[in-house]
């Protein structure tokens, strides 16, 4: 009988905090295929969460394909990296290249990174000592803000955090979740007249030569300049130059898609593989939720705020709500501002100018992960 | 605590100073190659 129970009928091993992820990762494969919110990850992530939790499973365990797939892809950052050679490819830079002020505009907004991460330093190691948050674990929560999935990973793992699974979880969460938590902050910081605010259409393209360079030259400042942001840059800047030097297209079309897909799949079911119950259910892991939902709101603040200051630099020619978008969630965070625009002024249309933030967004996290990286271990 | 305050200082001077490179290259690389007048009407 006690080989019955030890090796078959699973329910009767059934912990409190499994049932407890069994239940959660029904919710998420319910949000994305019921929802339709980010699918692509939640329903991989769901079934992953799934599977690390059966009983007896053993999926996740030493040995099973969850941890096989951990060590490879996770530990080994491989999988982020992979996952920005597509993104690089399915990204077009032209938004940003007719507007490159935006870039300070993506660094504004990056702040949400560094305030997260020191109230999280401040209720753990630093100061209050309330939950176990090391300098390490502060950081990596901190990234949340970078509202981009694979810094996240990429980040949280480098500073071996032990809060990866829900550092991750959070941050493609919070990403779905942009449409909700950006327009009550970008409504309370700019008057209905500020959202109204017209912005020049910008006629004419940029030349191939410009758009060719632009991966080059990028890969060059940040590696010199950051060396530890050089694979997150490299792979999604090698991405963007098979897109843009157009004698590879096969290659472009192979990472926005063949590569992409196989990595996000085999990515969400493996991070879903790391939300068993025992080292999950924590009340860290409500906090690493909360603090990155911080990081998101003072992304937004810190990056409408600079946009207020560069509108009144320019005389009322920036829509101060487009600082929203440095915060790199791509597209999500443009078309929400899209949206605020229009119902301010159904003639406002500011989808290219905030689409230029959001993807310089997208590399000021880049960036601001490797400076994380590389600032940690000097001040640990 | 000062150790945390020092990187979120100089963390935010330093992504400050590489994204304003960044947009001074960007700028330079935009004056350098402009596209090409047949582009420019065509867009227009």
């Amino acid at each position: 009988m006690e080989a019955i129970t030890g090796e078959f009928l699973g329910f009767l091993n059934l912990s409190w905090q499994s049932a407890v992820m069994l239940i959660i990762s029904g919710i998420l494969m319910w949000l994305g295929i019921a929802r339709k919110v980010e699918p692509v990850l939640l329903v991989p992530i769901g079934v992953g969460c799934m599977l690390a939790n059966i009983p007896l499973g053993g999926a996740a365990e030493a040995g099973g394909f969850l941890a096989i797939l951990r060590e490879a892809g996770i530990h080994t950052e491989i999988f982020p990296l992979l996952i920005f050679v597509g993104l690089g490819a399915m990204i077009d830079f032209e938004p940003f290249l007719q507007r490159p002020y935006t870039i300070l505009l993506g660094a504004a907004a990056q702040f949400g990174i560094f305030g997260a991460f020191f109230l999280a330093y401040l209720l753990g190691d630093g100061w209050l000592r309330l939950l176990d948050f090391s300098l390490r674990d502060a950081a990596s929560i901190g990234i949340i803000g970078s509202a981009d999935g694979p810094t996240s990973i990429y980040v949280s793992t480098m500073l071996q955090s032990k809060y990866t699974a829900a550092i991750v979880v959070a941050a493609y969460s919070y990403m779905a979740m942009v449409p909700i938590i950006q327009p009550p902050i970008i409504k309370a910081m700019c008057s209905k007249e500020e959202r109204a605010l017209k912005m020049r259409v910008i006629v004419g393209a940029t030349s191939k030569r410009t758009k060719i360079l632009f991966p080059i030259v990028t890969i060059l400042v940040v590696g010199l300049i950051t060396p530890k942001a050089t694979p997150l840059i490299g792979c999604l800047m090698f991405g963007n130059l098979l897109r843009e030097c157009g004698v590879v297209e096969r290659l472009s079309l192979a990472a926005q898609n063949e590569l992409a897909n196989i990595v996000t799949i085999l990515l969400g079911i493996t991070v879903g593989g790391m939300m068993a119950g025992m080292q999950f259910l924590r009340p860290e892991t409500i906090l690493v939720f909360v603090l990155g939902i911080v990081a998101f709101s003072l992304d937004t603040v810190a990056g409408v705020l600079l946009g207020k200051l560069m509108s009144v630099l320019s005389g009322r020619k920036i829509n101060p709500m487009i600082g929203a978008c440095g915060i790199s969630a791509f597209p999500m965070s443009s078309r929400v501002v899209q949206k605020l625009g229009l119902e301010a002024n159904p003639y406002n249309h500011l989808l290219m100018h905030a689409a230029g933030a959001n993807t310089a967004g997208q590399i000021a996290s880049v960036v601001a992960g490797g400076v994380m990286l590389m600032l940690v271990p000097i001040f640990a | 605590m000062l150790n945390a305050l020092w990187i979120v200082l100089v963390g935010m001077v330093i992504i400050f100073a590489i994204l304003g490179i960044l947009l001074l290259a960007m700028i330079l690389l935009g004056k350098l190659f402009q596209p090409s007048e047949e582009k420019k009407r065509n867009n227009s």
